[in-house]
């Protein structure tokens, strides 16, 4: 492993640098490798997704903190995880079967519901995945322009793919030095071995076996400024991903080609939901909430009254939804399309959430663990 | 003492006597000129409240915050003032125009650092918000203010939004918080801010002006405690004032002679302002801890003195002149007093294995004070009682209580037989007991909630409570200092072992919560990342780490980035929360070690604490070693006895148990103020089992019995030794009445030792003879 210490002076924190190289780690601390702590207090821990399985609830985030409760439980416990990165994200391909994913290309899975998690991938294996795969195109690039009998715009174009991948391998091979910076976004399970793993700057990735190997996917869709990919979302066999300035893109090939589509909003997007009534719901910064009848053809515009970020949505009692964003907002939305906002007195960013057996909502975010009564936002004042 | 014995010290005090006694007109007029000069001096000492020299300076704890300490400034010294409405909500138009008042009058104060000064009135105050441009903001009070119900609602959600709720507006939004950092050193002129000129001017400006009956006023900070320490430590001066006129009722009612009960309280006071004047001098001051020596110096100079004219009254009665009167009474005290004086400055002395400053100065005070006593209450004494004499009517009344039994010491008598002695030893085991096993319980350092100093109902820490309940801040911070190489402090490498430890810290029983420089760029990257939580870590690129940390607040790192605080908010400050705290660190950081990165120990009112802690509980038993091994070398010179060393030693000890029971019973630590009690107890306590053994011992040598032997003791010491304890006991018993809680400890405590030590010399000792007397010879 190689690492570059980086020197920052405080005078002009900003930007102003001198670079110290180190050939050997200082220490053996990386968060990567550092098993989580197991924390009592770990459901106070900043956490970002929830799920549940057939048997129990699963939230990760901060320190690599997995904690699981079974249904009907009110003991949380927490899981085994070989890293303290920060996790991002967790989908379940079965009761038993799931994936986390998070910072420093951090990939767990667990084959046990949640109690236990493997390391997949490693931020410094997913550099090495990406010189290879940019070394090869780059190769394969030059190989096809040595051909004579390319005509000048094909020429062109390769020379302009070329010239692409080349930057793209100079920043992977950059990265080599500096280490793993870009994290990832969300998880999408399709199958016991299909799955698809979003991240910051246009990071896509895909395994068609069960996360033992990947195939880098970036160049799939079109994100020329390489905008982050922050949510997936599927509607039988259909894909969405969503990401930074209201980048939409739909694949039905599972994920093999994407096509982008028209988006309602130049602002980001944070979260997709796909609702008991098929409908897509996107939403994101300000209160934007965006829903599709058409598998994303068109869009109708919902606004929240408190314009904070939107980071996820369930399904709620009577056809309605619930929405949970920053600065604690949590909001019902009827089937008849009114809607009730309520404040959770934290006042903490959410950015998940379950419904319980008994229909109360489980939210979690940048306070750990929360909840709320389902009666706090479905009963008139 | 041995006929020989007496022959020997009457030779030498021969000389003495003469030195002093054939001058005496040269001596009144030295002693009257020194007294002018010392008190001269004396007048000149202020009650000073030095945070330094209530710590273990020496402790590497201590050592380290030293080192960043000027970094660590803009941390700790900061005054919090809330206001509280008593409407529901502070969103109202009149509490708004309070508040705004308020700000502005905190502004001008001296010593306020204006530009950290912190409330919704101050323009640093904002609230913002992500769009899809980027950041928008503004100042909570809106631009377009006009107290109108749109503005109040405008005010209102712009609080919501500025993240404030539970710093500077209370979470149940009826009280609001001004945030006071400030300048240790006034910028302007260069002075040290005067902490108590300063707290002065809150209570006027800000208390006494604003609070009324809708409007309440807290105030807490440490600016403020000092304050009301230096101000409670003045009302002790009022105590002193109430010692002295029981005392004086006590002298008359023993002498019914008005002449030698002022002279004893002349002596006692000059005594007093010789050791003030005397500090002055070396250039030490008196804190609130030091501040107990003039009590004990003036109640032992008044037990001492009692001697003396309680002897020149038997000599008058004798039908010896004056001035005979004064030199025989000198001739035949001087010995046992400097003994006994020399005993208590020994016991002072063993004070200064307590690596404290403020203990040092006491024990230090408290020897120059002992060695005062001396010259006015052996020298100064007897000359002035020289001239006055005793009146008439003391000298009756001495005669006339000279032949009667007090019924008092008739029962004290008892105890010197078996019956009554093995009660005795029976019920004081029964004591030993309790106090051993109630002392199981005895507790280090502070164990009530908000300043330690002050009472737990003091206004200072009501204030407290009311802020740490409504407010979401605990006021008991413990600091472990980041030390890295220049420029290094928001190394990637570094940080991410920092966050380690806060996460490691942040699961440690008794932790509230932890801030550092690392969740400044959490929340950066939090906040830079549209406030998408999924970014809230931290980066191995160190250009996005430097723009996430680009809004660190000053403190949080200083200024050539080699060190960053790491602060910790504890529920209370208890002893045993902090040493979990301290080996937590401990524990973390044996197991992560970082080159060019060091997690220190210890700042913050708690770190300091830990450090205090570890020092009194390794000076505890030291100190009873040191106390314990001078006394017992001490009598054994005198008496060459083990039995008698025993007899005297055991009933301090009793006393030293069952103080730590009644410590632990009522809730008192050990800490600065509770331990030199326990030294001051003893070496003021052992001065009475040698006045009654000395005396036990002359009966035995004239070959009495037992029985008749301590009566002998008791006809001869018994009223002075009661005497004695009492004022001594009384002297220090109005401490219990001090606003000041560990002056109120010192007090109880050393009030409980006087009188138990007294009791113990007069019930336990016969009693312990009568014991051995029985397996042996009748008396060592």
């Amino acid at each position: 492993m190689i690492r570059t210490r980086v020197c920052a002076s405080a005078v002009a924190l900003a930007f102003s640098l001198t670079a110290a190289a180190q050939d050997a780690p200082v220490d053996d601390y990386d968060v990567i490798y550092a098993p989580a702590m197991i924390a009592p207090e770990a459901t106070s821990a900043v956490l970002t997704e929830i799920t549940s399985t057939a048997d129990r609830q699963v939230a990760v985030g901060d320190y690599g903190v997995v904690v699981t409760r079974e249904h009907g439980s009110e003991a949380w416990q927490q899981a085994d995880v070989p890293t303290s990165v920060f996790l991002t994200s967790v989908d379940f391909a079965s009761d038993s079967l799931g994936w986390a994913v998070g910072h420093h290309g951090v990939i767990l899975k667990t084959t046990d519901g949640g109690l236990s998690w493997q390391r997949q991938l490693d931020g410094f294996q997913y550099i090495d995945l990406q010189v290879a795969y940019y070394q090869q195109r780059v190769n394969e690039l030059e190989e096809e322009l040595a051909n004579d009998e390319l005509d000048a715009d094909a020429a062109a174009e390769l020379e302009f793919l070329l010239d692409e991948a080349l930057f793209r391998l100079d920043n992977a091979t950059f990265a080599k030095e500096e280490g793993p910076t870009k994290p990832f976004l969300d998880v999408l399970a399709l199958s016991a071995d299909e799955l698809l793993v979003s991240g910051a700057y246009g990071a896509l990735l895909y395994s068609a076996d069960g996360g033992a190997s990947w195939q880098i996917f970036d160049e799939r869709i079109e994100n020329p400024d390489g905008f982050h990919l922050n949510a997936m979302q599927r509607s039988g066999e259909t894909l969405f991903l969503a990401g930074e300035a209201g980048q939409l893109f739909r694949s039905n090939d599972r994920g093999t080609t994407w096509e982008t589509l028209d988006s309602p909003y130049y602002g980001s997007f944070f979260g997709m939901y796909v609702d008991q009534q098929d409908r897509l719901w996107v939403y994101g910064l300000r209160g934007n909430i965006f829903v599709s009848e058409d598998q994303g053809d068109s869009f109708t515009q919902l606004k929240l009254e408190d314009p904070v970020n939107i980071n996820a949505a369930v399904n709620a009692p009577a056809n309605g939804l619930y929405f949970v964003g920053n600065a604690g907002v949590v909001a019902y939305l009827s089937e008849s399309g009114e809607l009730t906002e309520q404040t959770h007195k934290s006042g903490a960013a959410l950015t998940d959430l379950v419904i319980n057996d008994d229909g109360d909502l489980t939210l979690v975010g940048q306070r750990g663990v929360l909840s709320m009564p389902s009666s706090a936002l479905t009963e008139k004042e | 003492m041995s006929e020989q014995q007496v022959a020997k010290t009457t030779d030498k005090s021969v000389f003495l006597e003469r030195l002093i006694f054939n001058f005496r007109p040269l001596w009144v007029v030295l002693f009257v000129l020194l007294t002018v000069f010392l008190g001269w001096h004396a007048s000149q000492v202020r009650p000073e409240a030095s945070l330094t020299k209530m710590i273990p300076t020496n402790h590497p704890f201590i050592q380290n915050y030293f080192e960043h300490r000027d970094d660590l400034a803009s941390l700790g010294n900061v005054v919090r003032i809330a206001v509280e409405t008593t409407d529901d909500t502070i969103f109202t138009a009149d509490f708004q125009k309070t508040l705004q008042e308020i700000t502005d009058e905190v502004f001008f104060i001296p010593g306020v650092d204006r530009a950290g000064l912190k409330s919704l009135w101050t323009p640093n105050v904002r609230w913002s918000e992500v769009t899809e441009e980027g950041f928008v903001g503004g100042p909570v009070i809106p631009d377009s203010w006009d107290a109108s119900q749109e503005s109040l609602e405008q005010l209102r959600t712009n609080v919501l939004r500025s993240g404030e709720v539970g710093n500077l507006v209370a979470n149940n939004f009826q009280s609001a918080l001004i945030y006071v950092p400030l300048n240790e050193i006034n910028p302007d002129t260069g002075e040290p801010l005067d902490y108590q000129a300063f707290s002065e001017r809150l209570e006027e400006q800000v208390r006494d002006k604003y609070q009324s009956d809708d409007v309440k006023i807290h105030i807490t900070g440490f600016a403020k405690i000092i304050g009301d320490l230096i101000d409670g430590a003045m009302q002790v001066g009022l105590f002193f004032l109430l010692a002295i006129i029981i005392t004086l009722v006590m002298l008359f009612a023993y002498s019914r002679c008005w002449r030698s009960s002022f002279a004893v309280l002349s002596c006692s006071i000059i005594a007093v302002v010789w050791q003030l004047g005397i500090i002055k001098l070396i250039g030490s001051g008196i804190n609130p801890y030091s501040m107990l020596v003039p009590f004990l110096v003036f109640a032992i100079g008044v037990s001492h003195g009692v001697q003396i004219i309680n002897a020149m009254s038997t000599n008058r009665v004798e039908g010896h002149d004056r001035v005979m009167s004064s030199r025989l009474a000198f001739r035949a005290l001087y010995i046992a007093g400097l003994t006994a004086l020399i005993s208590d400055a020994i016991g002072f002395t063993t004070l200064m294995v307590i690596d404290i400053a403020v203990i040092q100065e006491l024990a230090i005070a408290a020897s120059i004070g002992v060695a005062v006593v001396v010259l006015t209450n052996l020298g100064l004494l007897p000359i002035l009682m020289s001239y006055t004499g005793i009146s008439e009517r003391g000298r009756k009344y001495s005669e006339r209580v000279r032949d009667q039994d007090h019924p008092v010491l008739t029962l004290f008598e008892r105890f010197s037989e078996p019956k009554w002695a093995y009660s005795a030893l029976v019920v004081a085991l029964i004591g030993l007991t309790w106090g051993l096993v109630q002392g199981q319980q005895l507790k280090i350092g502070d164990l009530d909630a908000g300043a330690p100093e002050l009472r737990p109902d003091s206004r200072y820490n009501l204030d407290n409570k009311f802020i740490v309940d409504n407010y979401s801040s605990s006021t008991d911070i413990f600091v472990v200092m980041a030390e890295t190489e220049p420029s290094q402090c928001i190394a990637y490498d570094n940080l991410e072992v920092m966050d380690r430890f806060s996460w490691h810290m942040e699961n440690t029983p008794g932790v509230q919560d932890v801030k550092s420089v690392v969740y400044v760029a959490k929340m950066g990257a939090f906040g830079l990342n549209e406030g998408n939580l999924k970014w809230f870590s931290l980066n191995r690129n160190q250009y996005v780490l430097n723009a996430n940390t680009g809004r660190t607040p000053p403190g949080l790192i200083n200024p050539d980035c080699s060190m960053a605080p790491i602060i910790i908010y504890l529920n209370d400050h208890k002893a045993e929360t902090l040493k979990t705290v301290v080996n937590a660190v401990e524990t973390f950081n044996a197991n992560y070690q970082q080159e060019g990165l060091e997690l220190l120990m210890a700042a913050g009112n708690s770190g300091i604490e830990a450090a205090t802690n570890a020092v009194i509980e390794d000076a505890q038993y030291k100190m009873l070693l040191w106390v314990y091994g001078v006394v017992i070398v001490l009598v054994f010179i005198t008496f060459r006895s083990f039995r008698t060393v025993a007899c005297i030693v055991l009933p301090l000890a009793l006393t030293t148990v069952m103080s730590q029971g009644l410590m632990a019973t009522l809730g008192i630590g050990v800490k600065v103020a509770t331990l030199p009690v326990i030294a001051l107890g003893v070496g003021i306590g052992v001065d009475y089992g040698i006045y009654i053994y000395t005396k036990m011992k002359e009966g035995l040598d004239r070959g009495m019995h037992l029985n008749e032997c301590y009566k002998y003791a008791l006809d001869n010491t018994g009223k002075a030794v009661g005497f004695t304890g009492l004022t001594l006991a009384i002297g220090v018993a109005t401490w219990i009445f001090s606003p000041i809680k560990f002056q109120a400890d010192m007090g109880i405590l050393l009030t409980f030792m006087f009188i138990w030590n007294m009791l113990g010399a007069l019930i336990l000792i016969p009693a312990l003879a009568r014991l051995f007397a029985r397996f042996g010879k009748a008396i060592p």
